[in-house]
């Protein structure tokens, strides 16, 4: 019976991933109850669920996290509408590609991190500010998958449309973008999971909410179990938000997944 | 002059690529006229210009000297006058069937459409698979498909670039015969590229017969006999015989192994 509701869920293979988080958790509490490490420095996995739970029933937590999941939207939709936009110019028109692939390329292998002083000495310390840092963490996923799925249309499509004289919004619509599809999706996949990630580096600079914001407080009043906390719900958080992306991309593209991030 | 419509001709048409500065010679100075109504094929190997022949009269391919007329008109591209069913069904993977049918009806409204996809997959033998999406089709199906997608345009000629190469031998057999009833409910002009000796024989009222670097036309042949035709007839094979010396591999005894 329960090994039947277990496969209906395909339950089996993700239960092999369970292991490992469950054995690193017995030995941190077996460490930590044999005093290997200072229970101030190390929290144990019980006082730290103690916490959470006590984050959860002060609303604090819940605050915290919609406070950055806010963020992540508004700078998201910012850096992959942009991506998105540019992407489709660059994969239809060989010539806009030719022209701003290098600077692309070139402002890519700027780290997330190094914008930070510029965006602090443009855009000052306040939201617009964060949403900027997002925002530019989420363009180049976007950019690039979008690149892809729409300068991969096959000859064979493009040739279709040109029989049936789809031409402008009507060709872009009804066979470029179902087509790059798959691309584009994972794109979005992708560029939500770093905006997830940055969205904590923004908030270590100047806030007043957000998971960031939380950590960085419990560090300055040495409450580590707050930060501890922290970690988890940022690594559940993503977690949990590019597992159901990758429901909606399987869903979506009707199988035709296009690149899965390389971990499943 | 007027001129019956679906028809279709090619007057003094050239063609060449230049390639390292060599001037390669697709086709050269073909003339043919396919009459409307008619079943004509293209019969030639890989490699003679006939697919290069069939994008100029689709309108894809738009460099070459010459002329190529549909109906007295220059074709100037491609144009819901023509159909095309390439040798891979080209359907969208997106797309249901009946979605897939209705690609090229885009400007009319739902209710035109839904009438017209229906009436165009009763025809090819589809009914009810409107909702299914071409990755759950057979290879014989998807083309039944392609077939009505081209055919619900409501073509006056209808192109066939090797429409039924990719599929196996006897579902080849079984799709000629439906091509041929396509033809004859349709009434439309028909222009079929292949390499098939017998499928050109079975269908065509005319075969082209081509042979290649350059392209040119080696000769035409009228086919009188009556339809259904009989793959197994003398006569059948005679034509065939006769076909085959054009491509050197005709023998001095054709019937030697009946004996």
């Amino acid at each position: 019976m329960i090994k039947k509701i277990f496969k209906r869920l395909g339950l089996k293979d993700k239960l092999l991933g369970l292991i490992v988080p469950f054995l690193l958790l017995i030995i941190w509490q077996g460490a930590v109850t044999k005093h290997l490490f200072s229970e101030l420095l190390v929290v144990p996995p019980l006082t730290l669920l103690n916490t959470l739970i006590e984050l959860a029933k002060s609303g604090d937590l819940s605050s915290n996290i919609l406070a950055s999941l806010n963020r992540v939207l508004i700078g998201f939709l910012i850096g992959a509408s942009g991506g998105f936009i540019l992407g489709i110019a660059m994969g239809l028109s060989p010539i806009i590609n030719r022209t701003l692939s290098p600077l692309v390329k070139a402002l890519q292998q700027v780290p997330e991190f190094a914008w930070m002083p510029v965006i602090i000495l443009l855009f000052g310390i306040d939201e617009f500010a964060k949403n900027i840092f997002i925002a530019i963490g989420a363009f180049y996923p976007m950019l690039f998958n979008t690149y892809l799925g729409v300068s991969g249309v096959p000859d064979k499509y493009h040739e279709l449309a040109q029989v049936y004289q789809y031409k402008s919004h009507r060709y872009l619509a009804k066979v470029i973008l179902p087509s790059a599809l798959p691309s584009i999706i994972t794109g979005i996949r992708l560029s939500l999971g770093l905006s997830w990630v940055f969205v904590v580096g923004a908030e270590f600079f100047g806030t007043e909410a957000g998971v960031g914001f939380m950590m960085i407080s419990g560090r300055q009043l040495f409450q580590i179990d707050v930060v501890m906390a922290g970690l988890v719900v940022i690594g559940t958080i993503g977690f949990l938000l590019n597992y159901v992306l990758q429901l909606l991309e399987k869903k979506l593209s009707g199988g035709r997944v296009a690149f899965d991030g390389g971990i499943a | 002059m007027s001129v019956e419509k679906g028809t279709l001709e090619i007057r003094n048409l050239s063609k060449s690529y230049v390639v390292d500065n060599n001037q390669l010679q697709i086709l050269k100075n073909i003339n043919i006229t396919f009459p409307s109504g008619a079943f004509v094929s293209i019969l030639g190997s890989s490699g003679c210009g006939k697919t290069t022949l069939l994008r100029i009269m689709l309108g894809l391919e738009k460099q070459y000297e010459g002329d190529a007329l549909i109906d007295g008109e220059k074709i100037k591209g491609p144009g819901s006058n023509r159909g095309i069913v390439f040798q891979d069904h080209r359907l969208l993977p997106w797309l249901t069937v009946g979605e897939n049918v209705a690609f090229g009806l885009d400007k009319l409204n739902r209710k035109e459409k839904k009438l017209l996809v229906d009436d165009h997959l009763k025809l090819v033998g589809l009914s009810g698979f409107e909702n299914a999406y071409p990755s759950n089709l057979s290879g014989g199906m998807a083309q039944r498909v392609a077939i009505a997608r081209a055919l619900a345009n409501k073509p006056e000629i209808l192109l066939l670039d090797e429409p039924l190469g990719a599929l196996d031998a006897l579902t080849r057999m079984y799709m000629q015969k439906e091509l041929e009833r396509l033809w004859e409910f349709e009434k439309i002009t028909m222009i079929m590229v292949t390499h098939d000796v017998e499928e050109a024989i079975y269908l065509s009222d005319k075969i082209v017969i081509m042979s290649s670097r350059p392209g040119v036309i080696k000769k035409v042949i009228d086919i009188p006999s009556a339809r259904p035709r009989d793959r197994a007839s003398s006569e059948f094979m005679h034509i065939k015989a006769e076909i085959l010396k054009e491509f050197h591999l005709g023998t001095e005894y054709p019937f030697a192994y009946a004996i």
